[in-house]
């Protein structure tokens, strides 16, 4: 099922051409996370450490939904769905 | 082209490049790059024609390794940066040391959790140094205030010196191949043994090529009054040794603090070694007047050098890496400090003045002529 993974501006440099979105199929965030670690190395990288947990500092919707309120990497994903990566406001 | 003063300085909030002439009157400033992400460590590369490296160290998206070849004009990522095997466990959390190595594009890396990497084409793949990464003591290290960092690094030939806070100083004489903690005489002052085998808080190692064998340390000193378990540890933070880092004694007397970060030699004479003292507690300078102190007679004395910087109310830190000395006929001494400021001591810090005051926190200055 195709899904919409939005970019934060300042992961955009590592996409063809700056783009915000990338359309990919996943039933899963996990299954979502391991296309982007085959296709998207820099972008993957940049989500989740060496030993794939999500960086401390990244937090992943799917739609609206923070994924740790629902069911984390786990979460399912059904067409149409945007995942965002959003990092977190902090530092100083 | 005439050569030219080059000076990296790391701060919180990216790297920045001062360039100038020689004569060290003026420099353009350049930056910052990695826009708002903490640089911790840069190299000056001047084998063959120079270049820049820089540990963009992004607590959001991870680490990064920046490389300009047009002496910090513009920067862009090595292909790769360092990382952990997938199956071993750790993460990277930081970049701490860029180092040359024995081949034209070979480079070391030292990392938090402590570990070392290696690199053969100039920073595009990386290898971890299994030797001293999966050392025996590696699970027995325990992070100081700055994290489990691998901050030092540095060769002498075929042996290698590695500085690891809190593990101590970890000595390779095979290229890399084995280690072996080499700590004997190095105190620590947050154990009940003064004199561990491993695990002290070494600050940082320097050396000088014209004394083979001959290593300073700055040490984590300050527990002259400590009273807990194993007693007071005087003097334990600036150290020498004259054997390649197998043994190590004091030469603290005569500073009005042995608690410090950084240390360094004078490029021309490996007798004469400066270090910036600063009190334990507070870890800033001693009654908030800052002071270069110098020894040229190898650590036996040490005489202040302040002219020309503030005598009064001056609270910042020098941290490790912030403070180089270029290679001119008469050197000058850069140090940078936590509030911002960027200071050059002339004729080998004889008089002192802030060339830039309002960086960012300084984390690190490399500087070379190029």
């Amino acid at each position: 099922m195709t899904v919409t993974v939005h970019i934060p501006a300042s992961l955009r440099s590592y996409c063809h051409e700056d783009r915000s979105e990338l359309m990919l199929s996943a039933a899963t965030v996990r299954e979502a996370l391991e296309q982007l670690e085959r296709n998207q190395p820099a972008i993957y990288q940049s989500i989740c450490d060496e030993t794939g947990a999500i960086r401390r500092h990244i937090h992943l919707f799917v739609n609206n939904s923070f994924i740790s309120d629902r069911q984390g990497l786990e979460t399912t994903l059904a067409p149409g769905d945007v995942l965002s990566i959003v990092p977190a406001v902090s530092g100083g | 082209m005439a050569e030219r003063l080059v000076i990296c300085i790391g701060t919180k909030k990216g790297l920045f490049v001062a360039e100038g002439a020689k004569t060290r009157r003026k420099f353009e400033l350049r930056g910052p790059f990695g826009n708002g992400v903490p640089v911790y460590s840069s190299l000056i590369d001047t084998r063959g024609t120079p270049k820049l490296y820089a540990s963009s160290c992004n607590p959001w998206f991870g680490m990064k390794v920046l490389i300009s070849k047009d002496l910090g004009k513009k920067f862009k990522e090595t292909k790769s940066a360092p990382a952990f095997p997938k199956d071993d466990g750790r993460a990277l959390a930081n970049i701490w040391a860029i180092e040359p190595g024995l081949g034209k594009k070979d480079l070391f890396c030292g990392v938090e959790p402590a570990s070392l990497f290696h690199s053969t084409n100039g920073g595009d793949s990386w290898e971890l140094v299994s030797g001293i990464s999966n050392h025996d003591h590696a699970k027995q290290w325990q992070p100081g205030n700055g994290g489990l960092c691998m901050h030092t690094i540095y060769r002498d030939g075929n042996r290698i010196h590695l500085g690891i806070s809190t593990g101590g100083h970890y000595l390779s004489e095979d290229g890399g191949a084995t280690f072996q903690a080499a700590n004997n005489g190095v105190g620590a002052g947050f154990s009940p043994d003064p004199y561990p085998e491993f695990g002290q808080c070494v600050h940082k190692i320097a050396g000088h090529k014209d004394a083979p064998g001959r290593l300073y340390m700055q040490n984590h000193g300050g527990w002259s009054e400590w009273t807990g378990p194993g007693g007071a540890r005087p003097d334990i933070g600036v150290l020498r040794s004259d054997d390649h880092g197998h043994t190590w004694r004091s030469i603290a007397k005569g500073l009005p603090s042995d608690f410090g970060f950084p240390i360094i030699v004078h490029p021309h004479d490996p007798d004469t070694v400066y270090v910036m003292p600063h009190e334990p507690m507070t870890r800033a300078c001693p009654g908030g007047a800052p002071a270069v102190w110098r020894s040229e007679n190898g650590g036996n004395s040490w005489t202040r050098s302040s002219k020309g910087m503030p005598k009064n109310e001056s609270y910042f830190t020098v941290l490790r890496d912030a403070m180089d000395i270029d290679h001119l006929k008469s050197p000058a001494l850069y140090f940078g400090t936590t509030t911002g400021q960027l200071w050059i001591g002339r004729d080998g810090g004889e008089e002192w003045n802030c060339a830039f005051d309002s960086l960012p926190p300084i984390n690190c200055v490399k500087v070379a002529v190029v």
